[in-house]
C-alpha cells in the first residue's frame, strides 16, 4: 500500500455562482503518475490548482471540503502556503522561463529561500538539470538566456526549476500541448523517470498520453469526478458509460 | 448520435467479415464429415482447396484489425472488440484446419466395405456447428446470455465423444469394424471434439469483449 500525499474529501469549489467542482473525493499516492482527463471546462485544471492553492489568487471563490497534504488540511487557517508551494511544484501549459540566464532560472527558488553559497547553488543547478534530462544540452551555456532555448528545452527547464525546490509533488497542466512530438516524447520519458521520486499529477487532453504515462486516471465531467481507477482498467474496461463515451471519442 | 461514424462503420464491417469467415468454416466442417461418411475422396480434395479461402480471410481480418488499431487507437470496448476479433479468427482458422484434417483422412482412407455408422458423429457436428453459429450471433449482437450458453453446450460434444469411443471399442472387440476404419473414425471424433473446444474459445472471447473479463474454462 503506497502512502497518500493528498487525501481529498468532499471538495466543492465555486467561482461565484459557478459550481466548478462537485463533491470530489480522491486520494493521490506517492510515486505514481495520476492523469486528469475530461473535456474543456470539466474542472480538471481547477482541481489541479486547488492542490497548491493557486486558486487563492482569484476573487469571489468559495471552497468547501478538505484537502489534506499528508496530515495537514491545506485550507486550514494559518497553513503555510509558501511551504506548500515549495513541496508542490507546478509546470504550466506554455513554458514560462524567467527572462534571465538558464543558471539563474534554476537558482531562483533556492536563492529566494536564502541560499547564497555558490558551490551549493552550482550543485543544485547541475542536479536539477540532470534530473530534468536537460544538463547535457545546456551545460556549456548556463550563462545564456533561457529565452534562447527551444520550447521543449524551456519546458524541461521549468521542470528543473520546480525540481530545484526539492518538491514532493509536481503538478503539470497540459505540459506538452505546446510542444512538438519529439519534445513531447522527452517530457513523457522524463515524467516516467521522475515518478521514482515524486508524485506527479498531470492534466492532459491527450488520451493516448494519459494511457502511456499514468498509473491512475481520473475522469472529470461538468465538475464531477465520474471515475477514478488504474489507468489500464479505465482504458480497457471503464465502469461508467460517460467515461466509455469520452475515451472512445463518442462523447457529445 | 456518435461522432465516430466512420469508425463505427469500420467496426461493423469487421464484425461482418468475422461472421462471413465463420459461415465458411461451418460449411467446411459440415461437408468434411459428409465426405468422410460417403468416403468421397474427390469432394474431400475440394475442402482442402476451400480452406485456402478461410486462411485468406484470417489474413485479411488480421490486417484490418492492425490498420484500425494504428489509425483509430481504440480503447475500452472498442479495444476489447478488436482484441477479441484477433483471437477469434485464430480459433476459426483452427476449426477450418480440422475440416481439412477430416477431409485428408477421407483422401487417405481406403474404401471400407464395412463402414460403421455411429449417429453420435452427426450429433457432434450438429452441436459444434450450432455452437459456432451461436458464438458468432452472440458476438454480432453482443449478447452475453447466448455466449454463455455456448460454453455449456460443450458438455454435449464431450458426451458424444465418450459414447463413440465406447461404441468403437465394443465394435473392435466384436470384430464388427475394420481396424483402419475404427482408427479413422476415432480421429474424426477427436477432431470434432476439438472443434467444440474452439467454439467455446470463441464464446469466451465474446464474453471478454462484452464484460472485459475472462471466465475460467
Amino acid at each position: 500500500m503506497k502512502n497518500n500525499v493528498f487525501t481529498i474529501n468532499n471538495l466543492n469549489f465555486h467561482y461565484g455562482e459557478l459550481h466548478a467542482l462537485k463533491d470530489i473525493t480522491i486520494d493521490i499516492k506517492q510515486n505514481e503518475v495520476t492523469a486528469l482527463i475530461g473535456p474543456s471546462g470539466c474542472g480538471k485544471s481547477t482541481f489541479l490548482r486547488c492542490l497548491n492553492r493557486m486558486n487563492d489568487l482569484i476573487d469571489n471563490i468559495n471552497i468547501e471540503g478538505n484537502i489534506h497534504y499528508h496530515e495537514d488540511n491545506i485550507y486550514s487557517k494559518n497553513y503555510d502556503v509558501i511551504n506548500l508551494r515549495t513541496k508542490v511544484g507546478m509546470v504550466f501549459q506554455k513554458p514560462n522561463p524567467f527572462p534571465m540566464t538558464i543558471y539563474d532560472n534554476i537558482a531562483y527558488g533556492p536563492r529566494c529561500q536564502g541560499l547564497k553559497n555558490k558551490a551549493e547553488l552550482d550543485t543544485i543547478v547541475e542536479s536539477s538539470l540532470k534530473k530534468a534530462a536537460l544538463w547535457e544540452e545546456v551545460k556549456d551555456r548556463l550563462r545564456k538566456s533561457a529565452m534562447e532555448l527551444s520550447g521543449g528545452q524551456q519546458q524541461r527547464l521549468c521542470i528543473a526549476r520546480a525540481i530545484a525546490m526539492e518538491p514532493e509533488v509536481i503538478l503539470m497542466d497540459e505540459p506538452t500541448s505546446a510542444l512538438d512530438p519529439v519534445a513531447t516524447q522527452k517530457i513523457e520519458n522524463l515524467i516516467t523517470e521522475l515518478k521514482e521520486n515524486y508524485a506527479i499529477i498531470i492534466v492532459t487532453h491527450s488520451m493516448q498520453q494519459a494511457a502511456r504515462i499514468s498509473d491512475q486516471t481520473a475522469f472529470f465531467l461538468m465538475g464531477e469526478l465520474i471515475e477514478h481507477d488504474d489507468t489500464d482498467t479505465l482504458f480497457t474496461n471503464p465502469k461508467e458509460e460517460s467515461t466509455e463515451d469520452y475515451i472512445t471519442g463518442r462523447f457529445g | 448520435m456518435t461522432n465516430r461514424t466512420h469508425f463505427d462503420q469500420e467496426l461493423e464491417t469487421l464484425k461482418l467479415d468475422l461472421i462471413k469467415m465463420g459461415d465458411l468454416v461451418i460449411k467446411n466442417i459440415d461437408e468434411s464429415l459428409e465426405t468422410f461418411i460417403d468416403m468421397n475422396a474427390q469432394d474431400a480434395k475440394k475442402i482442402v482447396k476451400k480452406d485456402e479461402e478461410v486462411n485468406q480471410k484470417e489474413y485479411d481480418i488480421e490486417k484490418e484489425c492492425m490498420r484500425i488499431i494504428l489509425r483509430e487507437q481504440p480503447v475500452a470496448k472498442d479495444l476489447r472488440l478488436i482484441t477479441s476479433v484477433l483471437k477469434m479468427i485464430t480459433d476459426l482458422e483452427r476449426i477450418g484446419d480440422h475440416a481439412v484434417d477430416i477431409a485428408k483422412l477421407t483422401i487417405f482412407m481406403e474404401k471400407s466395405n464395412n463402414p460403421f455408422f455411429v449417429k453420435e458423429v452427426y450429433h457432434m457436428v450438429d452441436v459444434s456447428k450450432d455452437m459456432i453459429k451461436l458464438a458468432l450471433e452472440s458476438f454480432a449482437n453482443q449478447d452475453l446470455t447466448i455466449a454463455k450458453s455456448v460454453v455449456d453446450k460443450d458438455d454435449l460434444v464431450d458426451t458424444d465423444f465418450n459414447t463413440i469411443r465406447t461404441l468403437v471399442a465394443e465394435a473392435i472387440r466384436n470384430k464388427n469394424i475394420d481396424a483402419d476404419y475404427a482408427i479413422y473414425l476415432m480421429m474424426v471424433a477427436k477432431y470434432l471434439e476439438r472443434v467444440g473446444d474452439h467454439a467455446v474459445n470463441l464464446a469466451v472471447w465474446v464474453i471478454f469483449s462484452i464484460t472485459g473479463e475472462h471466465i475460467s474454462d
